[in-house]
């Protein structure tokens, strides 16, 4: 099969993927940040009594608590979404709940209580963390593949693939938060952090298949090299992330609830991992062989002079 | 052979310790203790996976001044976690972690708590130092109940058989010392020795009430009626009695319990002591019996009768509580002091805890030694200077002469480098409290922690199996090779998270299912490799080998990339103070980890050694499904083996 030939159609559908995200993420309302990035309390509630989703939020309208957002877990379990709140509001807002709502009794399953400070550091943090995370596998790439000729393409190359990745990711999550309300948190977080350990670590699998062809054909051009590296690498790609795409879903089917959103990361990242170890990472090292957008630039120019004229 | 006989004996060692290691619940080799009796496998568990609070705490000093935030010192954070412990410990909430993070802030993380509230109420307190006055045997009148409160006063006994035997313990409290200011501080052994004496007494106490009323030939004891009114007032001291016995064994013998003075003037005076064991009220009337001590005048009485004649027809009664200490306010607190410091005796060397008052403290304190000094030396009576930490006592000193100058230091016999150091700590923690805010709080259920435990166990199963599955039928032999390599990969991976520890947290069993994709991805790397090696027409053995060795630079560097990643999300998360994201970039270092070296042992030996058998010589097997066209099939399937020179 050939796939270099194919990378412009390949570039196409990543943007046709991304795009989306990326009018969401900038246009919309987008990635809905969950308390971990702006303080307040959630609070998980299970009423003894059957109430309603309404009858919570007037409950806690009520309670003063108009802007709390709540989403039902499962039958008479809640989550609730607040300003933060400290132990006494907390056990003021349990009560009032318990008395006009479920005289029987509300059992608090989880609370959690992010101060803007701390909200504001792990918004820092991650920048950080995502930045360095980058950084580091760049130079390590660049390093471990220094037999070849320009290895710097294949740092970048993989680094390309892994902004996509966590782009695709992001936009598709900017896209729930509108349509579902879903909101990113820690979580996300490290979700995201796992997707760019996975996504470079796939990507380096088939750049090892091309560090050994051109070790191997130096004589080969370019191309074929990485198609041959492709084919060869398939099966396995496929099969990778078949194997973890099982464990996944199982984990996103039969798990808690709880580190869902975190699971649907995995599930998409993996997806776009294993795409853009073969479609992105690879045919971008082809692409600047071959001068790809240089190319593009000088066949934009003369159009854009003519529509001057 | 006699190599992979070797390596296979390494596999089944390293088993057999990874199934002891789960297997034993509760390992416990000296210092080294690993598991508990509570927990799967004695795995340690994260707060979101049994149940607790997980809380973080920011330093808020001010400037008292200006009211501008002030960076707050390591030892005062130190001071601060000392404080906490002290305040936790003190409430029996389970066994705490406490730690601090960066430098203004300390994680406490409370394992199945079932009210954070209350945990959450007594750590954000702010510290108080207080130092007292401690006065021992404090007279107190009680002209409130003489004379028209009281009714009657008759002559009562015991039954024979509870022999009364002084119930008052005599215990004085043991101030001795040489120094400046010296900790009188519980002696062990006085405490098991007030402890017994206590009980006793107490089984007599209830003969009392059982049988209060007039029974010939026992001790002899006093009725005392009050009005409603003197019966409430003397109701209240017996409680004040009662509790000063409860301090008795709390302060080791060192603080005699206050007692009664009860002088009666009838037709024989008498005039005695006694405690809140020695007196009880009769059912619930206004009369109250009060045992007399042995060897007294009403003791010769042969019977009430008697007894009641020796008493006479109206005889008065007055009653003085002797207060067995009493801690005065004398209004010196943390704020007057300016300095706490450990340190040593310059001429003992022995280990001390300094202090430093500002002016006005050095005031007060001067006054209070100067007053206690001169008590000493006219009475006899060592009054201490009690210091409070939060209205727990923290040392009790002595005082041995007048202080004036502002500095002072404590010591004590058993003081050692580490306990001056600590009553260092919570002296300065207590002059410069520090207030502290919760920034973070994560409080998860304990029901809500097992429910999510035994979901992801579940899903975490049958994940596993479903792959285990997918490589037998796709991979065949290797297949299963490789399903046994990674059933030993789960046994080793959890045995070392139990060794280590590593507390399993719910991203750490998302991090360990990752880390189990990892390796099945480096034993499909090896098998697609082996593949190929066989379809060039190898042996398997040298398929194996060729396989492995062109798989490894991919295991390795890409292993390597999850291992930076890790290392970045674990060097972040443990300044951010997020245990989650740690604990999960430590599972899934540890996982990596050993994935590479399953990838290298356990698999490379199970092919090797099935390389060597019958079984080696069906290639068909080794390969995935619809890859069985290989030339060395066709030529002959029965070629005899070409071993790789």
């Amino acid at each position: 099969m050939d796939f270099v030939s194919k990378r412009h159609l390949f570039f196409l559908l990543s943007l046709a993927v991304l795009l989306p995200g990326v009018v969401f993420l900038i246009y919309a309302p987008g990635l809905k940040p969950g308390i971990d990035f702006t303080g307040g309390s959630t609070i998980s509630l299970e009423f003894a009594d059957p109430i309603e989703q309404s009858d919570l939020r007037f409950g806690l309208a009520d309670l003063g608590q108009a802007d709390a957002t709540v989403q039902r877990l499962s039958g008479a379990s809640f989550f609730i979404r607040t300003r933060e709140l400290d132990e006494v509001s907390k056990q003021a807002l349990v009560d009032g709940l318990k008395s006009t709502l479920s005289p029987n009794g509300v059992q608090v399953l989880s609370f959690d209580l992010i101060s803007p400070v701390v909200a504001r550091e792990t918004v820092y943090y991650a920048v950080w963390m995502v930045l360095a995370a980058a950084v580091l596998i760049f130079f390590f790439i660049w390093w471990a593949f220094r037999n070849l000729p320009s290895p710097f393409r294949y740092g970048a190359a993989a680094i390309i693939a892994l902004i996509h990745d966590t782009g695709i990711v992001i936009g598709i999550f900017a896209i729930l938060g509108v349509v579902m309300d879903m909101e990113v948190n820690n979580m996300f977080l490290f979700a995201l952090l796992t997707i760019i350990g996975y996504s470079v670590n796939d990507t380096i699998v088939v750049f090892d298949r091309i560090r050994e062809n051109v070790l191997m054909y130096p004589n080969r051009t370019l191309a074929t090299n990485v198609n041959v590296s492709i084919s060869e690498s398939l099966g396995r790609s496929m099969n990778t992330s078949l194997t973890l795409l099982i464990t996944v879903m199982a984990l996103f089917l039969f798990g808690g609830s709880t580190i869902r959103p975190f699971l649907l990361v995995l599930i998409i990242g993996i997806v776009a991992g294993t795409y853009s170890s073969i479609a992105i990472a690879s045919q971008i090292v082809v692409a600047w062989e071959y001068r790809d957008i240089p190319r593009l630039y000088r066949r934009l120019r003369p159009a854009r002079s003519l529509g001057a004229e | 052979m006699r190599r992979h006989v070797r390596a296979l004996i390494m596999i089944a060692v390293m088993l057999a310790a990874a199934l002891l290691v789960l297997g034993v619940q509760q390992i416990s080799l000296g210092d080294f203790e690993r598991g508990g009796t509570d927990t799967i496998l004695g795995l340690s568990l994260g707060l979101d996976l049994q149940g607790g609070s997980h809380l973080v705490y920011q330093a808020a000093l001010t400037d008292p001044v200006t009211g501008e935030p002030i960076p707050v010192s390591s030892d005062q954070m130190q001071a601060l976690k000392k404080i906490i412990e002290r305040r936790v410990n003190s409430s029996g909430l389970g066994e705490p972690i406490i730690q601090l993070l960066g430098e203004d802030r300390i994680l406490i993380q409370l394992p199945g708590v079932g009210d954070p509230g209350r945990a959450k109420e007594f750590i954000g307190e702010t510290a108080r130092l207080e130092f007292k006055h401690r006065m021992f045997n404090v007279p107190r009148d009680l002209t409130e109940i003489t004379g028209a409160e009281i009714v009657s006063v008759t002559a009562g006994f015991l039954p024979h058989e509870t022999e009364d035997e002084s119930p008052e313990p005599a215990v004085a409290p043991e101030g001795s010392g040489e120094a400046v200011l010296e900790g009188a501080e519980a002696a062990e052994g006085t405490e098991t020795a007030a402890a017994p004496e206590l009980s006793e007494a107490e089984g007599e106490s209830t003969a009392v009430a059982a049988a209060p009323q007039m029974q010939p030939d026992g001790p002899p004891l006093l009725i005392v009626e009050f009005t409603d009114d003197g019966a409430g007032k003397f109701a209240e001291v017996l409680d004040r009695l009662n509790e000063s016995l409860g301090m008795l064994t709390s302060s080791g013998g060192l603080i005699p319990p206050s007692h009664l003075d009860v002088s009666i003037d009838g037709a024989e005076s008498l005039r005695f002591q006694v405690n809140a064991l020695s007196m009880q009220r009769i059912a619930e009337s206004t009369r109250f019996a009060i045992s007399l001590p042995p060897d007294n005048v009403f003791s010769t009485a042969p019977n009430a009768a008697a007894a009641q004649t020796l008493l006479g027809d109206s005889p008065e009664i007055f009653f003085v509580e002797i207060q067995g200490k009493v801690d005065e306010d004398i209004g010196l607190t943390g704020d007057d002091l300016s300095n706490a410091y450990a340190g040593q005796h310059s001429a003992s060397g022995a280990p001390i805890v300094n202090l430093e008052f500002n002016s006005e403290g050095t005031r007060t304190f001067g006054e209070l030694t100067e007053v206690i000094v001169a008590k000493t030396q006219r009475t006899g009576e060592r009054d201490q200077i009690a210091i409070f930490l939060d209205d727990e006592e923290l040392i009790a000193p002595v005082v041995e002469t007048v202080i004036t100058a502002g500095s002072a230091f404590i010591q004590g016999r058993d003081f050692t480098v580490q306990r001056v150091s600590d009553l260092a700590l919570l002296l300065e923690s207590g002059r410069l409290p520090v207030p502290i805010e919760l920034i973070q709080e994560r409080t998860v259920d304990a029901i809500l922690g097992a429910d999510s435990l035994s979901k992801s166990a579940v899903a975490g199963i049958i994940g596993v199996a479903l792959v285990l599955l997918f490589m037998i039928l796709y991979y065949r032999a290797s297949g299963i090779v490789a399903s046994l390599a990674l059933l030993i990969y789960g046994m080793l991976l959890l045995a070392i998270f139990k060794i280590l520890p590593v507390t399993l947290t719910l991203s750490g069993v998302a991090a360990a299912i990752l880390s189990i994709g990892m390796a099945v991805d480096a034993n499909i790397l090896i098998f697609e490799r082996m593949k190929e090696e066989l379809r060039a027409g190898r042996t398997l053995l040298s398929a194996v080998n060729i396989g492995f060795n062109r798989a490894w630079p991919a295991i390795r560097d890409s292993n390597v990339s999850t291992l930076i990643t890790c290392a970045i999300l674990y060097y972040f998360s443990s300044r951010l103070g997020t245990t989650a994201v740690q604990g999960f970039a430590f599972t899934l270092a540890v996982g990596v980890l050993l994935s590479m070296f399953s990838a290298i042992t356990l698999s490379r030996t199970f092919l090797r050694v099935l390389a060597a058998t019958k079984l080696g010589r069906r290639l068909g097997l080794f390969v995935p499904i619809g890859g069985a066209d290989l030339p060395q099939l066709k030529q002959s399937p029965r070629a005899p083996a070409l071993e790789r020179s």
